[in-house]
């Protein structure tokens, strides 16, 4: 058996002073990984410790936290690399802590809410189910993938500065259903994401493609909506001077 | 005293709550979800296969029907479900699969564009319909989608403590929300309890660590019965270590069980459904395989993709590739996937009707933590995201119409409340005030291991004997567990203390359930009864809550047009 010293950035409101850090050292079994670490020292050493976490297979996106200032899900983390030094854990960056690792998902989820993520089903007379192309789905499949976990949040530039930003898997949840043959709202979701707290206000740095833990490709999404939306421009200009002409 | 009222209140976010706080919305009543964690993080979220209706997407011999799909769930709980609400779950289940898509779930779909179906075991059709393998995944996301849509509230991070009940009616319940530090009274015209189930009181589950079984343990708290809790599934294939969930869906794309000599050994049990048999007799097999010597390090057997090919694994279980990869470190494509079964599935829980009905007024249970029952002693793969869509609707809707209790006064309500509360503290006080003698994990840990040992695949009088004993026992010891931290600001250890409670009573009904049934049935499997016997068997359980310990009493399966026969596959 191997011993884990872990490094853990603690938060109480309650106490002095609130912030502190704490070790932790953990004996570790074969193929454990980091939140099973975390509840053994909750059971055996300190049972304020707190954190979220459900179902420790990496789909719930409960336990999202930063570990030698890398972001990840921590049941999804092997202890195995950790061993030898010190890890520094500490809660998921650009959310307020509410303590210890649990951070505040109330902005994220307004975010969310105002984009209306649920499908604005086009007229469907049909009892049965409605007919969808396997390329249709495959386009939308990649975004399906997000768990909602936050970590692209956390990694995200244009959101540490600027908290109204949308955020990359908003974004990437607005592309779902623009892209999906069902919806009926093209012109609406490209209206809600067209600003500089959405789509434009993206610096196109791939942060949130590179650490989403199921590879949803925010980014993507950002750049064919900005293209969706200048090609609706376009459009308006060119019918535009095409009027003055004939004026 | 702040006291928060709703006509219905649901105590869970799973699939079974959000559906019927969508439905009893839709009636205009004013409708509440309370779940201890987020509805997105709830356990539905990790069914991977799919979900079964008869749509007949897939090409077969005969059409595929409710009908068949009736009949094969019957066999599949080996005769044991109640067969009105089997039918009412077959038929029912096309129109709510279909409703699903219409809401924006995105199936996987055939050539010409339909919902794409799979085979699964026990059944005679390719019947599944399914998201590649993270159907709960995209089910859980639409439902909550259209909870959004709907603004219905959600208590989030909020613990349900107890019931509240007065004249034999439940009005509510006592919730603790660990941010606030505050326990505060909720009164309800109606309580859904969709807590899902209990996998988390045996060592080796499938489940999520949340799974504890409470709204099972508030129920029988509060005397209303749980129906059959000695039938436990066993889920064939969890990887070997984490026991995470590997699909069925893997064997119903092609994938092959292989023991240590590599032998494809379901031609030894059922030889011809082979890997698509039922979990039951699949699982005890493999566990046969592991005990008799044929196992790798004695602990686990081989499922084998890598036949299938590159396309298809990555086409339809992307999601057990990455959790081989990430929980494994094998890639299905070149290496087979070391499993063994694991505690997966509750067939039992709180007794109901088909409208979620509970003999509690006022209290109403759906989704895995109910007892309808239509799993009878063996659940199907694909059925139980069915039951709480189908059943998820049919309690949200009864609620909604339900009469209120017939104290209209304000007044009396908010003193039974004050009553309760003031209980509660009191309870409180006395359990802040006990001397520590021993940790809560170390009791947990014990729980766990003899319920994984003696209450597992296969069962026997000494073993649940044995079992009998050590739970009184270990229920003696909880008594004396203390808790360190004496404030209620998220104080996870008293949350972990109530939790341990309620599953030390339903590891306790299980037992007893157990012992008594002198027969095999499903998943239920007596060594020393190896036959099923349907003279004296043919019956539900019902466990009530006594100070001594469960009292069991029994009732008849209701039997429409499938006579019990033996069993074959």
């Amino acid at each position: 058996m191997s011993l884990l010293r872990l490094k853990i950035k603690r938060f109480q409101k309650e106490r002095h002073p609130q912030q502190w850090l704490e070790t932790f050292d953990v004996k570790i079994q074969k193929g454990m990984n980091l939140l099973e670490a975390l509840l053994r020292i909750q059971d055996e050493q300190d049972g304020t410790l707190s954190f979220r976490y459900s179902c420790r297979g990496a789909v719930c996106g409960s336990c999202a936290m930063k570990v030698n200032g890398v972001l990840v899900l921590a049941c999804r983390t092997p202890v195995g690399p950790l061993l030898g030094e010190t890890a520094l854990i500490e809660p998921l960056p650009h959310f307020p802590v509410i303590r210890d690792l649990i951070v505040d998902f109330s902005s994220f989820f307004e975010h969310y809410r105002k984009i209306k993520p649920y499908l604005h089903e086009k007229p469907s007379s049909s009892d049965r189910e409605t007919l969808m192309r396997e390329e249709d789905r495959k386009e939308i499949d990649p975004y399906i993938q997000c768990i909602l976990c936050g970590i692209c949040f956390g990694a995200c530039p244009s959101y540490g500065r600027e908290a109204q930003f949308l955020g990359p898997a908003i974004l990437a949840k607005a592309y779902r259903f623009l892209r999906d043959p069902r919806e009926r709202r093209e012109k609406e979701i490209l209206k809600s994401v067209n600003g500089h707290r959405g789509v434009w206000g993206c610096n196109t740095v791939f942060e949130c493609v590179r650490v989403c833990p199921k590879k949803v490709p925010p980014t993507h999404a950002i750049i064919k909506m900005r293209w969706k939306i200048l090609r609706l421009k376009l459009r308006f200009f060119n019918l535009l001077s095409k009027g003055e002409e004939i004026m | 005293m702040e006291l928060l009222s709703h006509d219905v209140l649901i105590i869970g976010g799973g699939l079974a709550g959000l559906r019927a706080a969508l439905e009893a919305k839709k009636s205009g009543v004013d409708v509440a979800i309370l779940s201890k964690v987020h509805p997105l993080r709830s356990h539905s979220v990790a069914a991977q296969g799919g979900v079964n209706a008869a749509l007949h997407n897939v090409p077969a011999p005969i059409p595929d029907s409710w009908g068949n799909h009736a009949f094969d769930t019957i066999k599949g709980s080996d005769y044991l479900a109640d067969q009105d609400a089997v039918e009412v779950m077959c038929r029912e289940g096309i129109d709510r699969v279909v409703e699903m898509e219409h809401w924006g779930t995105l199936f996987s779909r055939t050539e010409d564009g339909r919902i794409a179906q799979r085979p699964f075991g026990g059944a005679g059709f390719p019947r599944t319909c399914y998201a590649a393998d993270r159907t709960g995944h995209n089910l859980l996301h639409t439902l909550y989608e259209q909870i959004i849509g709907q603004n219905i509230p959600v208590y989030e991070e909020w613990y349900a403590l107890s019931l509240v009940v007065h004249e034999e009616r439940c009005l509510g319940i006592l919730a603790y929300s660990m941010f606030k530090g505050q326990i505060i009274p909720i009164h309800a015209k109606v309580t859904i309890l969709a807590t899902g189930g209990y996998g988390r009181i045996y060592l080796r589950s499938t489940n999520a660590i949340i799974n504890t079984g409470k709204g099972c343990s508030l129920a029988y708290r509060a005397g209303v019965p749980l129906q059959d809790m000695e039938f436990v599934q066993f889920h064939p294939t969890s990887l070997f270590g984490t026991n995470i969930l590997i699909t069925e869906g893997a064997r119903g794309e092609g994938g092959y069980l292989k023991n240590a000599q590599g032998k494809r050994f379901m031609e030894d049990y059922a030889p011809h459904l082979m890997e698509l048999g039922p979990r039951d007799i699949v699982a005890r097999a493999i566990q046969t395989e592991i005990d008799e010597g044929r196992g790798f390090e004695g602990e686990y057997v081989l499922l084998d993709l890598t036949h299938l090919g590159r396309e298809k694994i990555m086409n339809r279980l992307p999601g057990i590739r990455q959790i081989a990869m990430d929980f494994a470190g094998i890639d299905p494509i070149s290496d087979p996937i070391p499993i063994q079964p694991a505690q997966h599935y509750s067939m039992g829980g709180i007794s109901t009707n088909m409208d979620g009905e509970t003999p509690m007024l006022g209290l109403f249970a759906a989704g895995e933590c109910a007892c309808v029952s239509v799993h009878g002693a063996n659940r199907l793969g694909g059925n139980s995201l069915l039951e709480t869509l189908v059943f998820g609707k049919r309690a949200g809707e009864k609620a909604a119409s339900s009469r209120s209790s017939n104290i209209q006064n304000q007044k009396e309500v908010t003193k039974i409340f004050q009553q309760n509360l003031h209980q509660f503290q009191k309870d409180l006080e006395e359990i802040f005030m006990r001397e520590i003698q021993e940790p809560s994990f170390k009791l947990r840990e014990e729980m766990k291991t003899l319920m994984t040992y003696q209450v597992g695949i296969f069962r026997n009088a000494s073993s649940l004997q044995f079992a009998k004993e050590r739970i009184r026992d270990l229920k003696e010891r909880f008594h004396r567990l203390g808790i360190k931290q004496k404030t209620l600001s998220f104080n996870h250890e008293l949350v972990q203390y109530f939790e341990l409670e309620g599953m030390l009573d339903i590891s306790q009904v299980i037992i007893e359930g157990a012992l008594a049934r002198r027969e095999s049935r499903g998943s239920h499997f007596r060594t020393d009864y190896p036959q099923r016997d349907d003279e004296h068997w043919l019956r539900h359980t019902l466990a009530y809550h006594t100070p001594q310990g469960p009292k069991l009493e029994y009732k008849p399966v209701a039997i429409t047009s499938y006579p019990p026969k033996k069993r074959e596959y």
